[in-house]
């Protein structure tokens, strides 16, 4: 293997550092207009009428659409599921409010302009007028009987709600002589790319055709719903990928917006074009991650754990055409992790509040099922008295059990929990940090160390969606004069995986990496596929890219096979040659197969295979169960990348800042394709986990209005709060995928989550603090240490 | 993206600007590095008919030493300011807030008339400037005034200035030859505005020493040291500073970054500390 486990700079670097990427921003066509969305500023409310006739009147405004408008042609949204039983209740939802509004910053009319200042301008001028209705802001308070309702017809505020059990766990509990529980809340926040979401759509009214360009992560998802929305054949529409600044999960579709500007364009017979602000994107552009957990567990004193119970009641915010909500379902699929516990007994309760909908962000539900089984262990460890680390030893899924039937449903595939575990200790010298730390607690300072154990489900795959599954294509074509072409179905929303793409290839082919080229993110020529979520670039997309490249090798084989008279089963290629396996030296040039292919097919050579050199392969991962009545089992997730970080933080103890001194993590996605682009990934999880862990906060007040709607109350880190991150591989491969790859994509971001907690505890011991809410803002670890001293 | 139109000027010399000013009154905002008023037009909070720019000004952007006290044009970047050499040499405090305000483009962009003029509370420079005992001069056509740091800064965002007046200067008395000092701020994050912030300046002797600290109410808050801490900085001499530190941010403003019980704290914690390394300074020869 020449490339693979190579360090390859991605291909889009070079482009994107120098400012030559070319977004959705980028576009810009003939007689094209610009969109301003009127946002409700009520988080409920009835609509009672909406007058635009003074934004009409402006010079330069082309329309104003309201949600009438758009009803009235039938552009509704289609809602889908998250599988078999998981799904939530049934509602109406057009591209714009209709009737009533359901969060503060839900669009109710659309301003089409010749410019965007006019558009903008226009949009202060409709006028609509509301009643507002006592908003759902509380999840807990809004499972309450007489809570308000954010859709009257459900006569309840539970959008889903799941129950998954195994054993007998509520028995073993009440019976258990050691039990130890508590609570845990996850605030609100979200991925914050720097891009925010942006789209141009161009119908064109005589063909009866649309060119749909977004910053999305999944075009062809994204035609198909389109299709459906706008009553359009799917052949008749484009929908083209450009440069993506950022997506994190949240540029899945559907939102609302981007069926809205599509069907703009519909009415007017113009190309439009709509660039969200940052206030409206982190009003309506999908939040992530409020939840609160209830947990109980029975424990033997050696630090088995024996049972588990949680109640995870989750506000998703309002309903929505995203998939965000499923990820309270994953939450809970995904206990209890890396652990053996054979009873548990996992309550998910999704309510809908008038909030922002969730949608998908990195880690989707997984971050917040690993960071619970840490608080647990830490209990655990702290009730028996036993190291954390003995805890988590005592309970993981042992190297030699996998594949695992974990309680959820899945097998998870693979995995060597305690070996990452004891290097990373190794990497912080663990048996050395009781020194350390009291050493520094000689000099007055408070350090200590927190485990993060995370467990990353990847290659979601759904039945029954348009969006998540788990398979996708790929084309790979040898031209004439030798080059490679990739054409596939999976996207890049800036990681390089177009870079491990195209080192699969070379490799698979024995051609040069500067000779292929990847082509992603068009509907018109790329295969059907997924797009770019739950880490499936590689997985999915990788393995469809070697199976593609792996038919045409088959072929150039047997032309080869002929020129040098030995049978194709005998050769081997490397560095643009196809020679014989032992004897590098009788060789032919592939360039040479491939000429024999293209000019000479009537030949002695080439005539006994088929003319071209093109194919087109479709991966479907197999540890994917979607047929319970015969497999005994559903499971939406084939591939378990995992990580075991540990980190050392110092506490303020005057002022409850955190610093992170060291942060190291041993990684595990199976077979790594490209360490540099692997490890980028991984970085900017870490990063997006402290974030999360200690700054990034959507706050709303008891009106439903986001306090939070500008980066100078959305804290977000800056390279100055990321420590250097100390990360090594380790890979222990996927049995069900032909590379072995388990993804990378969503992995680091959970780990901060424990880690810190379990560090600002261990640092504060003398006070006995228990952390279970985040950020850990400085405020919250101040008080939690003046909560102590006041006892004291 | 602004939405709605304005008028634009940009007038190429101060009458002119003062003269505009007068004409347009409080229909029209001055826009300086425009690193505050960009922001707040885009979200539609300030919707001006008029806008006179400052930045093609000549002579509002220099540094003139009048002998006891250095003059500083308003239109002086943080980036400049904070390593210019009269500067450094004689108010190396106000330097060392300038290199910490924002992130490096705000640094090249905003301006030190700009951010006293809007007078965010917890912005870098009041508190700075109301512990070294600085003098602004507020200018309109036909006539000036001198206001010290307790008569120019009034309340949240609120300043003495008219809307006819301009703040063109900002005069900084010079620091005792071998003064200790020191800048310090909470933050969430480097480059956020700060939750608490405090300034300390001790002369040879100790005397005058003080402490501002900002970001705890309305105005910045200086507090006059010299007869706690004329024997040395003791613990107990830093305890009493600490003391009035708590007491002189009884409204300390509360937000998502910290309740007002949380600032008053940091207050306590920032006033020792900035006073505790400007002594440390002093001891170490001071100076720059």
């Amino acid at each position: 293997m020449a490339y693979t486990g190579k360090d390859v700079p991605a291909q889009h670097s070079p482009a994107l550092v120098a400012g030559a990427g070319l977004y959705t921003g980028d576009v810009k066509l003939d007689r094209m207009t610009h969109a301003h969305v009127v946002r409700s500023p009520f988080a409920a409310a009835r609509i009672l009428s909406i007058d635009a006739s003074a934004a009409l009147e402006l010079p330069g405004v082309v329309a104003v659409v309201t949600g009438d408008d758009l009803r009235a042609q039938g552009y509704a949204m289609p809602v889908e599921g998250f599988g078999e039983g998981v799904k939530p209740k049934p509602f109406d939802l057009f591209p714009l409010a209709v009737d009533r509004v359901r969060f503060a910053g839900e669009g109710v009319a659309a301003v089409i302009a010749e410019d965007p200042y006019t558009a903008k301008q226009a949009a202060l001028l409709v006028d609509v007028e509301y009643e507002d209705t006592d908003p759902v802001v509380d999840a807990e308070r809004a499972l309450a009987p007489d809570s308000p309702l954010v859709e009257p017809d459900w006569g309840s505020n539970v959008l889903f709600e799941a129950r998954m059990t195994s054993g007998n766990a509520a028995q073993i509990i009440a019976s258990a002589a050691h039990t130890v529980g508590g609570e845990l809340h996850h605030h609100r926040y979200t991925g914050a790319a720097m891009e925010p979401r942006a789209y141009v759509a161009d119908y064109d009214p005589y063909r009866r055709t649309l060119s749909f360009w977004a910053s999305t992560q999944c075009p062809h998802p994204m035609r198909t719903l389109l299709g459906q929305t706008l009553h359009l054949p799917e052949n008749d529409i484009r929908v083209i990928q450009p440069n993506v600044g950022g997506a994190f999960g949240l540029k899945i579709p559907y939102f609302q917006e981007e069926a809205l500007i599509a069907a703009l364009s519909v009415v007017c017979g113009r190309p439009v074009r709509w660039i969200a602000e940052r206030r409206e994107d982190l009003l309506s552009g999908g939040h992530a991650r409020e939840g609160h957990f209830r947990w109980q567990a029975a424990f033997e004193p050696d630090g088995h754990v024996t049972a588990l119970q949680v109640r995870y009641v989750a506000d998703v915010g309002a309903p929505s055409a995203l998939a965000g909500w499923g990820q309270c379902y994953v939450t809970g699929f995904a206990l209890p992790t890396c652990y053996k516990i054979r009873d548990t007994d996992v309550e998910v309760i999704a309510v809908t509040t008038n909030k922002c909908a969730w949608n998908a962000y990195r880690g989707f539900g997984k971050e917040s099922s690993s960071w619970l089984m840490d608080r647990v262990m830490d209990a655990v460890a702290r009730e028996t008295g036993l190291d954390r680390t003995a805890v988590r030893l005592r309970n993981f899924i042992q190297p030699e059990e996998f594949p695992y039937p974990q309680n959820g449903g899945a097998i998870i595939d693979s995995g060597n929990y305690p070996k990452a575990l004891k290097r990373v200790l190794e990497m912080i010298d663990y048996a050395n940090f009781p020194a350390l730390q009291a050493a520094a607690r000689a000099e007055g300072r408070y350090v200590g160390l927190g485990l993060g154990q995370e467990l990353t489900p990847e290659g979601c795959s759904i039945a029954g969606t348009a969006r998540f599954n788990g398979w996708d294509g790929a084309t790979v074509r040898i031209g004439p004069s030798g080059e490679v072409t990739v054409l596939t179905g999976v996207t890049s929303p800036g990681t390089g995986n177009e870079t491990a793409l195209a080192q699969i290839a070379a490799d698979r082919l024995g051609i040069e990496l500067k000779y292929v080229k990847v082509i992603q993110g068009d509907t018109s020529i790329c295969p059907y596929g997924l797009g770019n979520f739950s880490s499936r670039g590689v997985i999915m997309g990788g393995s469809a890219v070697h199976i593609a490249a792996g038919e045409l090798r088959e072929k150039l084989f047997k032309v080869a096979g002929n020129m040098l008279e030995v049978s194709p089963g005998d050769l081997e290629c490397e560095d643009g040659r196809i020679m014989l396996k032992g004897a590098p030296f009788r060789y032919v040039d592939t360039k040479d197969v491939v000429t024999k292919i293209y000019s000479d097919c009537h030949g002695a050579a080439a005539c006994g295979v088929e003319p071209g050199l093109e194919a087109t392969r479709y991966f479907r991962h197999d540890n994917v169960y979607h047929q319970p009545e015969t497999q005994g089992r559903y499971s939406a997730y084939p591939s378990w990348a995992n990580q075991a970080t540990a980190l050392i933080a110092e506490i303020d103890p005057d002022t409850g800042v955190i610093k992170i001194l060291r942060y190291c993590a041993v990684h595990d996605s199976g077979k790594i394709i490209n360490p540099m682009t692997a490890e980028g990934n991984v970085h900017g999880g870490t990063a997006q986990g402290i974030g999360g862990a200690l700054f990034e906060q959507l706050v709303y007040d008891d009106y439903g209005q986001l306090t939070t709607t500008t980066f100078m109350d959305y804290t977000l880190p800056t390279a100055m709060e990321i420590p250097h991150i100390e990360l090594e591989h380790q890979e222990t491969l996927s049995p069900f995928s032909p590379l072995g790859a388990k993804g990378v994509g969503e992995s680091g971001i959970t780990s901060p989550l424990g880690a810190l907690c379990g560090a600002v505890e261990d640092a504060l011991r003398e006070f006995d603090v228990r952390i279970d809410r985040l950020p850990l803002s400085p405020e919250r670890v101040w008080r939690a240490i003046q909560a102590q001293g006041d006892r004291a | 993206m602004i939405a709605g139109e304005f008028e634009f000027f940009a007038p190429p010399t101060l009458p002119d600007a003062l003269r505009l000013l007068q004409e347009h009154g409080s229909a029209c905002k001055v826009l300086a590095g425009g690193m505050t008023l960009l922001p707040v037009m885009t979200l539609g909070l300030a919707q001006p008919r008029a806008i006179v720019s400052l930045n093609h000004l000549q002579g509002l952007a220099g540094v003139e030493d009048v002998g006891p006290a250095l003059r500083i044009g308003a239109m002086m970047r943080h980036a400049t300011l904070g390593k210019h050499p009269l500067v450094l040499q004689h108010a190396p405090l106000l330097a060392a807030a300038a290199r910490g305000i924002g992130d490096v483009q705000v640094r090249h962009r905003g301006t030190l008339g700009g951010s006293l003029a809007h007078a965010e509370p917890a912005a870098d420079y009041l508190c700075a400037t109301a512990t070294l005992g600085a003098r602004f001069l507020l200018q309109k056509q036909g006539g000036e005034r001198w206001l010290d740091a307790a008569g120019f800064f009034i309340d949240v965002m609120t300043t003495a200035l008219e809307p006819d007046e301009l703040l063109t200067t900002v005069e900084i008395p010079k620091q005792a030859a071998g003064a200790g000092y020191s800048h310090q701020s909470l933050r969430r994050v480097e480059g956020a505005f700060p939750i608490v912030l405090a300034s300390a300046q001790i002369a040879p002797g100790y005397a005058p020493a003080r402490v501002g600290l900002g970001g705890i109410g309305p105005r910045p808050v200086v507090l006059e040291v010299d007869d706690v801490v004329k024997g040395g900085l003791t613990p107990a001499a830093l305890e009493a500073v600490g003391a009035r530190a708590f007491d002189a941010a009884q409204q300390a403003l509360s937000d998502l970054n910290g309740s007002g019980d949380y600032r008053r704290a940091m207050a306590r914690v920032y006033a020792c500390r900035a006073l505790e390394a400007a002594a440390a300074h002093l001891q170490a020869g001071g100076g720059r």
